[in-house]
């Protein structure tokens, strides 16, 4: 049961305006948060903003950028945590931009919410045994994955 | 009677102790109305308490005489606390994104 964010937001500007925001990292401290972006594959940056108590979160997200095609797809990890070193946000984002008439179609997809630990199972009150099931295949999955990677 | 400390799998495999979990997940109970719900002894019932208690799925508070059970909330709560912070926090920075590209497109 993984579950994802999905935003869609139209600009008047290009893509190529659009993508410098997304990309450069001065313009996008002005609208994200401070950073040090660099538009290199693989490059590992941090976004710092203040801690959020409610999530456990010390307001560092540290992140790795797994794909990049300019004026297109921008694709990175964003991780998190208390800041004892154990990430209990494991998450990707991910920017899509279209051309949209004159201006741009900005794609968001924030992906890869799972449970944190086994406890959120139990907030299902009913069909165990799906769950179970839900769990094992799960667990299988991410096996597979891990043989075929 | 010897309580064994159990990883989370184990503790969620008996039967009786997820019956325990869904009735605590409503509110939170003492040992005595717990044992209410199950055919089996108070010690009994006590010693899954204390075996889910030790793996972390509850909390025991004493108040007065009676041990209050109450379901820990936290882990359950968090995937969805993540889900909506963020899907709020997005929606919020690309709505300043386009304050930004605009006031930036009448300045020129």
């Amino acid at each position: 049961m993984q579950r994802e964010i999905k935003n869609e937001w139209i600009y008047q500007q290009s893509p190529k305006e659009v993508w410098d925001y997304l990309t450069q990292p001065e313009l996008l401290a002005l609208w994200l948060m401070p950073n040090n972006f660099m538009p290199i594959a693989g490059h590992e940056f941090q976004f710092q903003t203040k801690p959020i108590p409610s999530l456990d979160l010390d307001g560092i997200f540290h992140c790795r950028l797994l794909e990049i095609v300019p004026f297109q797809k921008l694709t990175y990890s964003w991780k998190g945590g208390s800041g004892n070193g154990v990430f209990t946000l494991d998450t990707v984002v991910a920017w899509t931009l279209e051309k949209h008439g004159k201006g741009t179609k900005l794609i968001l997809k924030h992906s890869g919410f799972k449970e944190a630990n086994l406890s959120i199972f139990m907030g299902m009150t009913d069909g165990w045994q799906s769950n179970i099931q839900k769990m094992i295949s799960h667990l299988n999955a991410t096996r597979d994955g891990s043989i075929n990677a | 009677m010897a309580v064994s400390t159990l990883d989370a799998f184990q503790v969620i495999a008996d039967p009786s102790r997820r019956q325990m979990m869904q009735l605590l997940s409503k509110k939170s109970m003492t040992i005595n109305a717990l044992t209410e719900n199950f055919e089996m002894s108070r010690p009994a019932v006590s010693k899954h308490v204390k075996i889910m208690c030790r793996a972390g799925f509850i909390s025991i508070t004493d108040i007065g005489r009676e041990r209050y059970c109450t379901l820990k909330q936290d882990g359950f709560n968090e995937l969805q606390d993540f889900i909506d912070y963020f899907d709020n926090f997005w929606a919020g920075k690309l709505k300043k994104l386009e304050s930004i590209l605009n006031h930036k497109a009448k300045s020129k």
